[in-house]
């Protein structure tokens, strides 16, 4: 749990009123607020071409003499009726510009069920701050949206055969905290904490397909980026929610 | 010669010592504290600390398991029991504190006390009302500071208005820079509930 122990280390360092917003970001998702995202994060979408729907709400003249790269144009005052055109599939993380702050926008798309809808926080002006470029010209007004795996996800069957078939090759990786760990772990896997990942590394092999998991892919997926920057070249991570009982029985589940 | 025979009989002695030492340790050595338990408890010798593992009504007896380890403690109709209705109502895997009579070889359960819940006091609890309440009216007006504890781009991808991002792993080295100096503020701290 990271909010409570930085809360006890702030409490520490001599704060003296803090508190605890304990259930966190699924729940404050989960009621409809407002969720802003950084232009940082939608370079990295754009960069490792990680699935998503990007909609400029700006008029559409405007729109074209200078958008972000993959955006589609939907004009705010035509989003109501544009509901058809946004994906089936209501996971798709779905990032929002135009003027100001669209709160409105927001709240439309959200409540069409796409629980992964954020506003681009400071809009064009922060995302050409950080270097990223403008383009021109005729944007595509229907919506495509196909669902790929993030980069070093790992699909949950291939996850599955790899834990029952015992694989010499592979190494299955619980990033977990230890005494979650102790509560049980898959059969053949070895527990290092995410925050030890730096510097237990040497205890790792080289020659084999390591493949993390934690209990929703958040700590796996952080695992996983130290390892590729420590030099390993074949990991994968579990992007999907796994509970593991005493025995190794375990059950995983899609986002 | 005479060296060689001081330090053999020397080594002899030592051995005989650690034997002694492993044998006393051997005696006290089944803990009876374990996992997250540990965080709080000491050892008692007479309270076993762990998490529950199963109730044989046949058997009358409670398996309590500490660490890799599990203790068998007997148990009659007079066990006292805390924190639950009655032993049947304790779900599997709870934290459990069983007080015994006897030894540890044959130890019978006179109390069950279950963990209760909520580790963070109330007071310092904030509720989403009270986060859309201080987002709604600004940091400005509001005076406070929201700090996302996850991993930066768990906060790149997606945050609450107005947060700002502090990792926990990265808390010693960055507070300064992103906590406020004044140390009266309001600081709300959120991450991703359970990752």
């Amino acid at each position: 749990m990271l909010s409570p122990d930085s809360a006890r280390r702030a409490e520490a360092a001599g704060y003296t009123n803090v508190r605890i917003f304990h259930e966190g970001m699924p729940a404050w998702k989960k009621a409809g607020n407002l969720v802003v995202s950084e232009p940082e994060s939608l370079k990295e979408f754009i960069g490792k071409d990680i699935s998503h729907v990007l909609v400029d709400l700006r008029p559409a003249k405007q729109a074209a003499a200078g958008h972000i790269q993959g955006a589609f144009s939907v004009p705010a005052e035509s989003l109501a009726s544009a509901k058809e055109r946004f994906p089936a599939d209501k996971s798709a993380p779905i990032i929002l510009y135009g003027e100001g702050i669209p709160a409105e926008a927001f709240r439309t798309v959200r409540g069409w069920g796409y629980k992964d809808t954020t506003l681009l926080n400071g809009g064009i002006a922060s995302w050409q701050k950080i270097g990223g470029l403008l383009l021109q010209g005729e944007m595509p007004s229907s919506i495509v949206y196909v669902w790929k795996p993030r980069p070093g996800e790992v699909l949950i069957e291939d996850f599955k055969n790899y834990v029952e078939k015992k694989d010499p090759g592979v190494l299955i990786l619980d990033v977990r905290d230890k005494d979650e760990a102790m509560n049980g772990m898959l059969r053949g896997a070895i527990n290092i904490p995410a925050s030890e990942i730096q510097d237990r590394a040497k205890e790792l092999p080289k020659d084999k397909l390591i493949v993390t998991h934690c209990v929703t892919g958040i700590r796996a997926e952080s695992a996983y980026e130290d390892l590729k920057e420590l030099g390993f070249k074949n990991i994968k991570f579990l992007n999907a929610v796994i509970q593991i009982d005493k025995d190794g029985k375990y059950e995983i589940t899609k986002k | 010669m005479r060296h060689r025979k001081i330090s053999s009989l020397s080594v002899s002695l030592l051995v005989m010592v650690m034997l002694v030492a492993s044998a006393g340790q051997a005696a006290a050595a089944k803990p009876t504290v374990g996992g997250t338990c540990k965080q709080c408890h000491q050892p008692q010798a007479n309270v076993i600390r762990g998490t529950l593992v199963g109730i044989s009504n046949q058997f009358k007896t409670i398996q309590v398991a500490v660490g890799s380890l599990v203790w068998v403690v007997k148990f009659g109709d007079g066990i006292a029991v805390t924190g639950a209705e009655k032993l049947e109502t304790i779900p599997k895997d709870k934290e459990i504190g069983v007080t015994f009579t006897g030894d540890e070889k044959n130890p019978y359960a006179v109390g069950v006390s279950v963990k209760p819940p909520a580790k963070i006091a109330p007071e310092k609890l904030a509720r989403v009302e009270d986060v859309q309440k201080l987002v709604a009216a600004g940091p400005e007006k509001g005076d406070f500071v929201i700090v996302d504890s996850r991993p930066r781009p768990r906060y790149l991808e997606g945050h609450i208005p107005f947060a700002v991002s502090l990792p926990n792993d990265k808390f010693d080295q960055a507070k300064d820079a992103v906590l406020p100096k004044d140390k009266g503020r309001l600081i709300i701290f959120y991450c991703a509930g359970v990752t």
